[in-house]
């Protein structure tokens, strides 16, 4: 992998909080461009891991390289970073909250309120700018904050669970947005327990569980290194030669077809054979990949 | 750098551009108003006139009594006391209050009562009937001679707690016994007032020129100066508190700690804070000068400002370096205080501490205005959280030397250096603590791990 293309290298993290290990020896690449999606059941510690990327918190062991450097106050301007739990002041003007969070971010002036009014009605936030905090819904709150992240065009963008909470007209409006960023060839970390925007979204996955790495690599790579023992059927007849052990591990009955798991070693090949064999009328066959959801079950609960 | 001038812009506009900060400035001068001017005006709302029996058998106290007890006569006294009181370099609040009441007390109304060939108790009885029935509200029993070892003189009230009337009552009482006995023992009463006419006291304090100045300025002066040092470090310390907690509360740190240093963030939430403190200050000195400046080009009150103390602009610098540094101090300690809690109202029980520190201190300037030299003057005007009020209150009442301003000046600075360093500490951790307040046990792992 070209250097170049690396956004992101965590190497051995560690983090402790007094006895408890919240990230235990964590080595992953986010290469530049791409969707990473960064996943794991609550509590595996990526909060604590997004915290040390974006340089709240600084790791025990190990390093964070990003864009080729050490961690620095003067990289933290070019990471958009949306936090799970999140806020805005209260009784503060909309414009002049995003003012300064830009002003933290190196931007300022009438540049910063260019952008603002940009965003503000890209977000349909216009006629909002001068209204306070308390006078939005939550879901408005929701796209100030995003727009926060975004204001001053970072490279890196860290999503933590940024849909929570959000109607569904939203999602899909702030989707748009992650793709239009995809496009410029900026890097994006997208933290979440939620493993079917997960699959619609992201390239490659981490998936974390109890503080250490599981699963990582392309989303695609590891669908197919699951993929090679699901069978979805539909078929009349043949019962019996589902119920044998050497070739059928489990059969799981959804509305109209039936999802095989297949025993270790056993051929789809074989199966199919024995099906039609049996005098069964096939007529669907089909190899299927897991689910992110089943991977994920399967990995965490192993 | 940009950044911590981006976080005192924001933390300063958001403490000078609420409603608070301009009513807060308008309304403390006032409420001091109020604070001088309120006892004397509740003082004087006193007085209903006393309705009064006596008994005197011997018929030779009363006429006397009801001489001493006329309104002329009371006013008299009050306004000998309050002339007094002027160039009384410190009177306790007590005797002050009852001087100025003095002036204003209404007086007495003498009820005839008639008492032939009655038994004392008998009097007493209907006296006291008299009383329940709201017909008058004292009576005197004078014993039938005067001279008797055993001698009492019975005054039984209905406003036995009105220590105004009471203490007129009885002083006119001793002084018509008093010329009594004159007269019994044949001496004149007007040679001996002559004899016993008091001294022309005439005190005033002196600077370190040895220029003579007039105290009882300096006293309301000081006075006023130590009350707003107070008043404004303990607003200003909990509007730290207040942001501190906010960013904490709604989750803000969280985004604020990813743009820039915690060190930063807080010293510029410090700074700024310290900045709109210091322009209220301002607003005060400034209105302050052009009223006494405007009154002062009237002939008449040129007298109002003979006692004044003179307050040069070095004092002001100092005045103001005081300030901040009992800001500092305040400050880093209520954003340490914030950066524990979950909430303001935890944040309350918290600051109370502090608050009882500063009080203390406050208490302390009047021990400085009575005597700003003794060796307690010293020392509580160079110790860290006393200094920032007893300091200036001691410069205004008598400038100490200029080493001894150094000295404090260098050891409040020492002791702000060590709070923002332990209160940086725990403000990087405790931010990102969400759900309870933390306990001291942990908030001092904190210090020592980070």
């Amino acid at each position: 992998m070209n250097e170049k293309n690396v956004t992101l290298r965590v190497e051995n993290v560690s983090k402790r909080f007094g006895d408890f290990s919240a990230v235990e020896d964590l080595s992953f690449e986010v290469r530049a461009g791409r969707v990473f999606g960064f996943l794991g059941p609550n509590g595996a510690g990526k909060t604590t891991t997004i915290r040390m990327i974006v340089g709240i918190t600084v790791p025990d062991e190990g390093s964070i390289e990003l864009f080729g450097s050490k961690m620095s106050s003067e990289l933290q301007n070019r990471i958009g970073y949306l936090p799970e739990e999140r806020g805005l002041y209260k009784k503060m003007k909309i414009a002049d909250q995003l003012r300064y969070f830009a002003a933290l971010k190196n931007v300022s002036g009438a540049e910063a309120d260019k952008r603002i009014d940009f965003w503000l009605d890209r977000m349909n936030l216009g006629e909002w700018k001068k209204k306070k905090t308390t006078d939005l819904s939550k879901g408005m709150q929701q796209k100030v904050q995003f727009i926060s992240t975004v204001l001053h065009n970072p490279d890196l963008l860290i999503l933590d669970e940024p849909f929570s909470g959000l109607d569904p007209i939203n999602v899909e409006f702030m989707m748009d947005v992650i793709s239009e960023f995809k496009t410029q060839d900026k890097t994006i970390i997208f933290s979440t327990h939620l493993m079917e925007t997960a699959e619609k979204l992201c390239q490659d996955i981490l998936l974390i569980n109890k503080s250490q790495k599981v699963v990582s690599g392309s989303l695609r790579e590891i669908k197919e290194s699951y993929g090679k023992n699901l069978i979805a059927l539909r078929a009349s007849g043949g019962e019996k030669v589902l119920e044998d052990k050497s070739l059928v591990a489990k059969v799981l009955e959804h509305s109209d077809e039936k999802e095989i798991h297949l025993a270790d070693g056993a051929s789809d090949q074989l199966l199919l054979r024995r099906l039609i064999e049996s005098g069964a009328v096939v007529t669907k066959f089909e190899q299927i990949e897991p689910s992110l959801n089943d991977i994920f079950i399967e990995k965490v609960q192993s | 750098m940009k950044k911590f001038l981006a976080v005192v812009k924001h933390e300063y506009k958001k403490v000078v551009l609420k409603w608070s900060f301009l009513i807060g400035t308008l309304l403390l001068p006032f409420l001091a108003a109020c604070f001088a001017v309120i006892p004397a005006v509740i003082f004087s709302l006193e007085g209903e006139p006393t309705r009064i029996v006596i008994v005197d058998s011997s018929r030779r106290i009363e006429p006397r009594l009801r001489e001493n007890l006329s309104t002329e006569k009371i006013m008299e006294k009050g306004r000998k006391a309050a002339n007094e009181s002027l160039s009384d370099l410190s009177p306790s609040q007590e005797e002050q209050m009852k001087r100025g009441a003095g002036q204003f007390v209404k007086g007495f109304v003498f009820v005839n009562h008639g008492v032939q060939n009655q038994t004392p108790e008998n009097i007493r009885a209907e006296l006291t009937e008299r009383i329940i029935r709201d017909e008058i509200d004292a009576y005197l029993f004078v014993p039938p001679d005067i001279d008797a070892a055993d001698a009492k003189f019975e005054f039984r009230s209905r406003k036995g707690s009105d220590f105004v009337t009471s203490d007129t009552f009885r002083d006119a009482l001793n002084e018509a016994v008093r010329s009594q006995r004159l007269a019994d023992a044949n001496i004149s009463e007007t040679v001996l007032k002559d004899l016993s006419r008091p001294v022309n006291f005439d005190a005033k304090g002196m600077d370190e020129k040895g220029e003579e100045k007039d105290s009882t300025g300096t006293f309301i002066a000081s006075f006023i100066i130590g009350l707003m040092i107070y008043i404004t470090l303990a607003i200003y310390g909990q509007t730290i508190m207040g942001a501190v907690v906010e960013e904490k509360e709604t989750r803000i740190a969280e985004i604020l700690f990813s743009s820039a240093r915690p060190f930063e963030l807080m010293m510029g939430k410090l700074v700024g804070v310290g900045l709109a403190g210091l322009t209220q200050l301002a607003i005060w000195v400034v209105s302050a000068t052009a009223i006494i400046a405007v009154l002062a080009l009237q002939v008449d009150s040129a007298q109002l400002f003979a006692s004044a103390p003179t307050i040069t602009p070095l004092m002001i610098v100092y005045f103001l370096i005081f300030f901040l540094l009992g800001f500092f101090i305040y400050a880093s300690i209520f954003a340490l205080i914030g950066a524990m809690v979950t909430t303001v109202q935890e944040g309350g029980q918290f600051a109370f501490p502090p608050i009882m520190i500063l009080l203390v201190g406050f208490y302390l300037s009047f021990a400085v205005i009575r005597d700003p030299n003794s060796s307690l003057s010293f020392w509580v005007s160079i110790a860290p959280f006393f200094a920032p009020i007893t300091m200036p209150v001691r410069i205004l009442a008598e400038t100490p030397p200029f080493w001894q301003i150094a000295l404090s000046i260098f050891i409040n600075a020492v002791a702000i250096a060590g709070l923002i360093w332990l209160a940086s500490r725990v403000y990087r951790v405790g931010m990102l603590m969400y759900g309870k307040r933390a306990t001291l046990p942990e908030v001092w792992k904190w210090i020592r791990q980070s």
